[in-house]
């Protein structure tokens, strides 16, 4: 029988809704990404070596569909956490893990799947990072980002400085030697900068305090002295002009003057080779690398959680403990995919010191490695992001507005204030 | 779909429908149906997230927990917050420095366009072009023209011996560049619609004005502006509206927080910043409505400008002339 046209759109729409009536029908059934034997994965590009996820079902017994979500990940894994459906069994969480404490409840204490037993083969200060003020732990360790000093030889050479990382090393012991360092530098060229950014400065300085905005109750502990002189030295690196006001990290701005040689150093995660490869081809074998000014810190790095809608958790906790096995984090992690392991064991494996040509033929991970053992364990609170921006928004002022220090910092405590008021914090 | 809002009275009972009744009947219901897609869609991602989105502006959520009712005290942090002030003022610096130069060189292309002139074709493609450009790449592009220290504005200025200026850092530079960008990309669309309505005007107008004497800028701005009027209207309203939800170039060229000193952060980057980034979808929702009541206003404001002196200075005029 042919298809008159009436027949067709009346088809089509009826489809239509049908379709969507089975759509919500869907959700009473519960809606999952995966069937009841397998187990679903978020994860984002470049966090989990695809190769290792071919191979994980064979190894570990568990059906595994892992998805690769790009975009805006955080925004679509709390889009499908409100919708309650379609959540993921395993996600990938960022640095900002903090943020889901509030929400606890959404994934599973992995201490009581057995994350205990491992716990020892991992570094402390990261293993905590992932563990919820109520002690619950929710996000399992992947890679951790420990920062050194980045710097140009050829440029420090020509400046009249020391070179060889040791030396260098000891001359930024602490930031006064750093800066004095980089008076030398700017006196020697004045249009070569020391680093380039002063915001870095107190980015760096938190990074490596034991304190950041909040205690383990979510009281705002900001206005301390820790914070005042991550302050102070940003304002000292802009005052004796050493910095290059760059307008923000990894922007095209950055990456010229880091591959035309305006900056001569930077204090920066381990993550930041990568990018500086990337973008300052140019400069390939004339960075060095050393242990940072003051001491090592630790700038992003990623968790693994297990939501509260996987049906089948020890499963998960199966894939979770072996793709983050510190042999995977070593192989497929650190030597693929450059991520830097979580797991002590991985950063003295003699397969891990490899000579970098970017940096001279440099065994970078010599530096990495002690950096990630000496990183202070700090409480990381879920409202950072709120508190972090308002001091670094007002430090900005002070160099591209002439805003007055003091000022900048009072009126960065006032929108703290304003800031934790709206939270209902104070 | 059982009745449809045709369908006969319940009450007179129906008489064994006549054939043509049937027919129309059925008719009308595959009338509905076809048209329904686009309303079901629409009621499921139009009409459903106004409606929660004004919900939502009376409660507190994260995004994952409970939402916790708060009465209207996510509006009463918007009237005493400063930062709402702050980006509600660099929307309209940057809607006023982009809006005004754009329709201006608009009207003035469209103007030239309309004269007599060889490859005409050619020249409205390339006018056209930047408006089907991916943004994303633009605002890449106008990113390292503007850029502080490697910019090609910074090396032009430096190589005429201007001091450089930091634009992606300063306040009212951040804006320039910002509004660079919307006039790039729009000024050739505003100026095909302005085209459209210049060959809508009657030659016999221009003939006669040639023949009194007039000169281009007599013609211009006596017979041009005044026909074109309408139009006008609609492109000062299109570019009211996108003018205040301006997202895309000051998110990709400065960032969610609008670059130093939120400087370049305009109403809907905030309300993105508050709720996607930090998770404050109740105040996120109150921002909304807050930018919905401004456009509101502002839209009835230029209608009543551009439309209220049309008339105005018309009967002016007339009156002038009687």
């Amino acid at each position: 029988m042919a298809l008159t046209r009436r027949q067709l759109l009346a088809g089509t729409a009826s489809g239509l809704l049908g379709s969507a009536l089975l759509g919500t029908a869907g959700c009473g059934r519960g809606a999952y990404l995966a069937p009841e034997d397998t187990i679903s994965m978020w994860y984002w590009n470049r966090s989990i070596s695809d190769t290792l996820l071919a191979k994980t079902p064979k190894d570990t017994g568990v059906k595994l569909a892992a998805q690769k979500i790009g975009g805006d990940f955080r925004a679509k894994l709390l889009t499908s956490l409100a919708g309650k459906a379609y959540v993921p069994d395993v996600t990938g969480l960022n640095e900002d893990i903090a943020t889901y404490f509030p929400d606890e409840d959404q994934f599973f204490d992995l201490n009581e799947l057995g994350a205990e037993e491992v716990k020892s083969q991992y570094l402390e200060w990261k293993w905590l990072r992932g563990q919820a003020p109520s002690g619950r732990f929710i996000g399992f360790p992947m890679d951790t980002g420990p920062t050194a000093l980045y710097y140009r030889e050829d440029l420090f050479e020509a400046a009249g400085l020391p070179t060889e990382p040791d030396e260098v090393a000891q001359r930024v012991a602490t930031w006064d030697g750093f800066f004095e360092l980089g008076t030398q530098l700017v006196e020697a060229n004045p249009d070569v900068k020391l680093l380039p950014r002063g915001n870095d400065v107190f980015d760096r300085v938190v990074g490596q305090s034991g304190e950041r905005y909040m205690d383990e109750q979510n009281r705002f502990i900001g206005d301390g002295e820790h914070l005042r002189r991550a302050w102070d030295l940003a304002i000292e690196s802009n005052e004796r002009k050493l910095t290059a006001r760059i307008d923000a990290n990894f922007s095209p701005e950055w990456n010229a003057a880091v591959s035309t040689g305006a900056v001569a150093s930077l204090v920066g995660a381990v993550w930041v080779a990568q990018i500086m490869a990337d973008g300052a081809k140019d400069t390939s074998g004339k960075w060095r690398l050393c242990r940072a000014p003051d001491g090592p810190g630790n700038w992003g790095g990623s968790f693994l959680g297990i939501t509260k809608y996987c049906r089948d958790p020890e499963a998960a906790w199966e894939v979770v403990k072996y793709v983050q096995s510190p042999e995977n984090q070593l192989v497929y992690g650190l030597n693929e995919y450059k991520l830097y392991p979580a797991a002590a064991s991985a950063l003295d494996d003699p397969r891990a010191q490899v000579e970098d040509p970017f940096f001279g033929g440099q065994v970078t991970n010599a530096v990495f490695a002690e950096s990630a053992k000496e990183v202070k364990p700090v409480y990381l609170s879920p409202y950072d992001n709120v508190i972090g921006p308002c001091f670094t928004d007002q430090l900005t002022l002070t160099w591209s507005a002439g805003k007055d220090p003091d000022r900048a910092w009072q009126d960065a405590l006032r929108e703290v204030d304003r800031q934790l008021s709206h939270l209902g914090l104070i | 779909m059982t009745t449809t809002p045709i369908a006969a009275p319940e009450k007179a009972t129906p008489p064994p429908a006549t054939p043509t009744k049937i027919s129309r009947r059925r008719e009308l219901l595959s009338l509905y149906l076809a048209i329904s897609p686009f309303y079901i869609l629409f009621a499921i991602f139009g009409v459903f997230p106004i409606v929660f989105s004004i919900y939502l502006s009376f409660q507190n959520w994260d995004g994952i927990g409970d939402m916790q009712f708060v009465g209207f005290a996510q509006y009463q942090f918007l009237l005493s917050d400063p930062q709402f002030w702050k980006v509600l003022l660099n929307t309209f610096q940057i809607w006023i420095i982009s809006t005004i130069p754009m329709l201006a060189i608009a009207l003035v292309v469209a103007f030239l366009l309309n004269q007599q002139i060889r490859a005409k074709g050619s020249y409205r493609i390339a006018y056209f072009i930047p408006n089907v450009t991916s943004i994303v790449a633009i605002t890449l592009i106008f990113g390292s023209i503007f850029s502080n220290q490697f910019g090609l504005v910074n090396a032009f200025l430096e190589w005429i011996g201007v001091e450089p200026v930091q634009w992606l850092t300063e306040p009212w530079p951040i804006k320039i560049a910002v509004a660079a960008i919307v006039i790039w990309r729009w000024m050739g669309y505003n100026a095909l619609i302005y085209l459209a309505g210049l060959q809508a005007i009657p030659n016999d107008l221009y003939d006669a004005a040639r023949v009194d004497g007039a000169s281009w800028v007599q013609v211009f701005f006596r017979i041009t502006v005044p026909m074109l009027r309408p139009i006008i209207l609609f492109t000062v309203i299109t570019s009211t509206i996108g003018g205040l939800q301006l997202f895309t170039e000051p998110q990709l060229l400065l960032g969610n927080a609008g670059g130093p000193g939120s400087e370049g952060q305009t109403i809907s980057l905030y309300l993105y910043q508050q709720a996607f980034t930090l998770n404050d979808f109740g105040y996120g929702a109150a921002l909304s409505w807050a930018m919905f009541i401004v456009i509101i206003l502002f839209s009835i404001i230029n209608w009543r400008l551009v439309q209220g002196t049309g008339t105005r200075g018309l009967r002016i005029r007339r009156g002038a002339r009687s």
